[in-house]
């Protein structure tokens, strides 16, 4: 018995709201970079079960791209995490507020 | 797979020929670097040469091919290749030609604002990688090869913008560009997924057939069109992922603030232009009948709220930069009309005259911010009281600043007055009033901010304290260029636009 | 006709029961002696030396990067194996060996520009020379 395409999109709807919800309560930029990467795996959900509802791979090809680019997305994100350490004593995102939003 | 250009018979990629010189460019750049591996001992000339060479190269021919009609309906009609991943047409030349002009001024500026600086070829590779990605993403025919490239546009951006990373501000601007952007990114990937979910084909042309005018999922594909466009508002810089663009423009280095509020700019709106149009047009209602998804208005609400957003935080603004920042936001605003009003009897108008926009902002944004550039170099402050009596030291640069500020506020004195004007009329055509309400009062607002760094720099008495030794050639080359670029404009404005509007009328 | 995730329910109630019960049991029968050894960090049997959280040099940093960079190059080889064969067949050598051939080498380019750039060269700190020194004396 095939699980409904709906379930699949309430789950990684889950997914998607807890990377969200991280990203709005945390403060600190590593569990920031966890909590997108949530996000896009929510995405990654999605992609492959609809490519098995549609019976087309193009959906888990993109799923693949997805996957590379967080990874590239992870390795910035880190570089910058370490020169905000060297910068400011804190990877924490609030305190790096000399100029004003 | 075969297609005429100029009499040759060439293979269908060779029309993605600018974007390959850029590749071409930057593994040059690096091939340099690794042969000369120590920081600050690769030449800086010679990279900067590799660098404005390529970039020009890439606007030239991207400049002939739009020419001798390579992708417009009189010739060959659109060119799609990698089974319509990637399609060049005149609009994807047209931007290629922005991206390419604004890459090759800043890597012109780059030559003086780096000297002394370490790593200076990881900072030409980079501008040259993210101009790849951007020229790139005015092909994209494909959400997947649409998420790529401006993957590969924003990555190099977040770098660059983190250049000084011994400097706070600069990683504090890095650090906000890249939490707005990851999660921005992550947005338009969930959306393009939802789109996905609705329609199962990623390719632009098989969307739009597979949705037709009832989708079958139109929740689904509700959420996943306004994700989407949430995501391009990041990469363009619009409400509401627009509080990255003030922090990061403000913090990075003045020549990568000038690349990413332009060409940057620039290319989100092409894909944008590009996906709503030929992924969305049915179920957003402009093939007549009810909007399934209406976008429409949900683009019409973004454009009046970024303008007055972005012009009048930029009204309120004590820094130069800072204020540039901000009217950059509202230009974004401007440009989005194109989209606003597409609903247009002749919609190749209103998008023509959004990429005129765009063309025009390409030179006096970027030259405004190298502009900034010099100011930094001469170690002049940022307030606009700083810029007090600058004339009298640097009348050139001045006069060249004063060009662009005229053009952006849109006074006759350069190519952003006509381009304001044919935005108005498209929404005159399109009968959205409020548009063009908004339009006029926020030129008349950023009129009076503009003409405040105007009034310092000409009017104001010089407290004395700066003394200017240098002129840096490179640097005033390039804001030269963009001041000549912008005044000829007005004139050849009539020669370019007809270009555009083909350019446009090709989507529909 | 059964719903076959009554089974999977029911797999899972087992499969939690089981420990959950076998851990109160223990907790109930087993004789509390509080040790100063049993709260040690557990090492294998060494003496344990510092805390659980260390740092780690940041140099790993950059050898990470590197195998990300070539771990994700090879998911995005892998659909090209799989079709490998077939494209051969219908389109030639060619048009299928040399895209890949250009990727390739396009990354080839980056890591001899990295190697160059020392990502790879392991720079000693000043600290670790200076324990060192300390050990052979």
């Amino acid at each position: 018995m095939a699980i409904l395409s709906e379930f699949y999109l309430l789950l990684s709807a889950a997914v998607f709201s807890i990377g969200l919800y991280g990203i709005l309560t945390r403060s600190n930029a590593l569990v920031f970079l966890m909590s997108v990467e949530l996000m896009l795996n929510a995405a990654n959900i999605n992609l492959v079960a609809f490519s098995f509802h549609y019976g087309n791979v193009t959906g888990q090809v993109f799923s693949l791209f997805t996957m590379a680019l967080a990874a590239a997305e992870v390795a910035i994100g880190i570089g910058i995490v370490l020169v905000l350490y060297r910068n400011f004593e804190d990877i924490d995102v609030t305190k790096a507020a000399t100029m004003r939003w | 797979m075969v297609v005429e250009i100029g009499g040759f018979a060439v293979a269908d990629w060779v029309t993605l020929a600018p974007t390959l010189v850029l590749v071409a460019a930057s593994l040059l750049v690096f091939l340099i670097d690794t042969v000369e591996p120590r920081p600050g001992s690769s030449s800086n000339a010679v990279l900067a040469a590799v660098t404005t060479v390529g970039s020009l190269l890439a606007f030239l021919v991207a400049g002939y091919l739009l020419v001798v009609g390579v992708g417009q309906e009189r010739v060959t009609g659109p060119v799609s290749m990698f089974n319509g991943q990637l399609v060049v047409d005149g609009m994807s030349l047209f931007f290629v030609v922005i991206v390419g002009s604004v890459t090759a001024l800043v890597a012109l500026a780059s030559y003086d604002y780096l000297a002394g600086e370490a790593y200076q070829a990881e900072y030409y590779a980079l501008v040259l990688l993210a101009a790849t990605g951007m020229s790139l993403m005015a092909s994209a025919n494909s959400l997947a090869t649409a998420f790529v490239c401006l993957e590969l546009s924003s990555l190099p951006s977040y770098a660059l913008v983190a250049f000084y990373k011994d400097n706070r501000g600069s990683v504090e601007a890095s650090l906000k560009y890249f939490l707005v952007g990851a999660l921005s990114s992550s947005v338009l990937v969930y959306g393009i997924s939802l789109v996905y979910a609705a329609s199962g084909r990623l390719q632009f042309g098989a969307v739009a057939e597979q949705l037709g005018a009832r989708p079958e999922f139109a929740g689904v594909l509700g959420v996943g069109v306004v994700m989407v466009l949430l995501g391009f508002a990041f990469k363009t810089a619009s409400v509401p992922f627009h509080f990255w663009a003030p922090e990061a423009y403000e913090g990075a280095p003045a020549p990568v603030s000038a690349f990413l509020s332009s060409a940057s700019k620039a290319a989100g709106f092409v894909l944008a232009f590009r996906l709503f149009l030929t992924a969305f047009p049915e179920v957003g209602g402009l093939a007549g009948g009810d909007p399934a998804v209406d976008w429409v208005v949900a683009v019409q609400v973004l454009a009046v709220v970024t303008m007055f957003v972005g012009n009048f935080a930029a009204a309120t603004q004590e820094k130069v930069k800072r204020m540039l920042a901000y009217s950059s936001v509202g230009h974004a605003g401007y440009v989005l009309i194109g989209l606003a009003a597409i609903s247009a009897p002749d919609s190749g108008f209103v998008l023509g005259a959004s990429m005129m926009h765009l063309l025009v902002y390409g030179f006096m944004n970027t030259g405004a911010f190298l502009f900034v550039a010099l100011a930094e170099q001469w170690g002049i402050g940022r307030t606009f009281q700083d810029f007090n009596g600058l004339s009298t030291q640097a009348p050139l640069a001045c006069a060249a600043m004063t060009v662009f500020l005229f053009s952006l506020a849109g006074l006759p004195i350069g190519g952003g007055f006509i381009s304001k004007l044919y935005l108005l009329a498209a929404t005159a055509k399109a009968g959205t009033w409020l548009l063009g309400a908004a339009l006029i009062v926020n030129s008349a607002l950023s009129l009076y901010y503009y003409s405040r760094v105007v009034k310092a720099m000409w009017f104001e008495e010089p407290d004395g304290t700066v003394e200017i030794e240098s002129y840096p050639t490179s640097l005033y080359a390039a804001v030269v260029i963009a001041a000549v670029a912008t005044v000829v404009l007005l004139p050849a404005f009539g020669l370019l636009s007809p270009s555009a509007f083909n350019a446009a009328s090709g989507l529909f | 006709m059964s719903n076959p995730w009554i089974a999977i329910g029911a797999l899972a109630l087992v499969a939690v029961v089981i420990p959950v019960s076998m851990l109160t049991m223990s907790r109930l029968l087993r004789p509390s002696v509080p040790e100063q050894g049993k709260r040690a960090v557990y090492e294998s049997g060494e003496v344990p030396t510092g805390d659980t959280r260390i740092r780690f040099n940041i140099q790993y940093y950059m050898v990470a990067l590197l195998f990300v960079v070539f771990d994700i190059e090879t998911v995005l080889i892998f659909p090209w194996t799989v079709i490998y064969r077939d494209a051969v067949a219908n389109v030639g050598l060619a048009r299928v060996l040399l895209p890949m051939l250009a990727f390739i080498g396009v990354l080839v380019v980056a890591l001899a520009w990295a190697w160059r750039n020392g990502a790879v060269r392991w720079v000693r700190s000043p600290r670790t020379t200076a324990q060192r020194v300390d050990r052979k004396s």
